[in-house]
């Protein structure tokens, strides 16, 4: 039951839709020339709804059962992880290692 | 008594150790939703260094990413989520018994998929001609930056793994198209759409994040 849900083309097509404006949107931004931080603040935080879009809608994980909904979650709780303790050491080298 | 019913028919696909083909469906799903982790997780670890990097050399990203065309970016983002689009239309087919609507869907997104990669090669071989090579290959010196090509080996090492995922999906796509025409999927049976649709919708989400990390800085 949980893993049949058949979307209506029109929904399909209203999902692709909504990716295709955010991605004009993206581009037009680049454009705008936001200062430092926020540039990449609003570009990662367009791609990442854009992320949420496919995955909720495309995936189907929205009708799907929550396991594999914790199972993505997870994934992202590991790269944060991942990227959040090599920061503690790239971050804060006096000197980053002369040949890299 | 020798003619085979209907409702045995359709339960050709079923594997003896499971009950019925939703719980059949639902361990397939599983398995690949447990794959796509371990898939985010290897990208992952392409992205932990572009991070560090970009916290290393900020100046680098900006530079360098002027070197790639965000035009063909953007064409490359568009063709991306189209293809998405026809895997789910082609998932929706199946789920309603149109097979040759299954197949047309397929097709048209093998063809996506190829018109991605024909792009991409058109971008590498132009960085090729310039002398824009991963690591120790790198020769231009179009960049006023000594490190130059540690921007190159990131986006060779990540656009190329991406580019490798879109080869096996287009492989995928191939043998589900031959498995269509042979009859193999219908509405109680068409786990193998779903779950390569899954994978080609985890590729589209990789790229979603490549093209504003690599082509957008600005």
């Amino acid at each position: 039951m949980s893993g049949h849900h058949i979307s209506s083309a029109k929904f399909l097509w209203g999902v692709a839709i909504s990716l295709f404006i955010l991605t004009f949107l993206t581009v037009g931004v680049a454009y705008i020339h936001i200062p430092e931080p926020w540039n990449v603040v609003v570009k990662i935080s367009i791609a990442a709804v854009k992320a949420v879009i496919v995955a909720a809608f495309f995936m189907n994980l929205w009708w799907d059962s929550k396991f594999n909904v914790m199972l993505f979650i997870m994934s992202i709780l590991f790269f944060v992880l991942l990227v959040g303790i090599t920061l503690l050491d790239t971050l804060y080298r006096v000197d980053p290692v002369p040949s890299f | 008594m020798s003619q085979p019913s209907a409702v045995e028919e359709k339960l050709e696909h079923l594997q003896h150790h499971f009950i019925d083909s939703d719980q059949q469906f639902e361990a397939s799903k599983l398995g690949m939703w447990i794959f796509l982790v371990t898939e985010i997780l290897f990208f992952g670890g392409l992205f932990a260094a572009y991070i560090v990097y970009r916290s290393w050399y900020p100046e680098l990203y900006l530079l360098a990413s002027e070197e790639l065309d965000v035009f063909w970016g953007a064409v490359n983002t568009f063709v991306l989520i189209g293809s998405s689009l026809t895997v789910a239309m082609a998932i929706r087919s199946a789920q309603l018994n149109q097979i040759r609507g299954l197949i047309i869907n397929l097709w048209i997104t093998i063809g996506l998929a190829v018109t991605f990669m024909v792009i991409k090669y058109f971008e590498y071989a132009e960085k090729i001609e310039k002398g824009i090579l991963p690591g120790a290959h790198y020769s231009y010196d179009g960049i006023a930056h000594e490190k130059a090509n540690i921007f190159f080996s990131i986006y060779y090492m990540m656009t190329g793994l991406h580019g490798i995922h879109v080869l096996v999906g287009i492989g995928l796509m191939v043998w589900l198209v031959f498995k269509a025409k042979k009859k193999v999927f219908h509405s109680g049976y068409y786990t193998p759409v779903e779950i390569t649709g899954l994978y080609w919708h985890l590729v589209d989400v990789i790229w979603i994040f490549l093209f504003p990390l690599l082509y957008l800085i600005d």
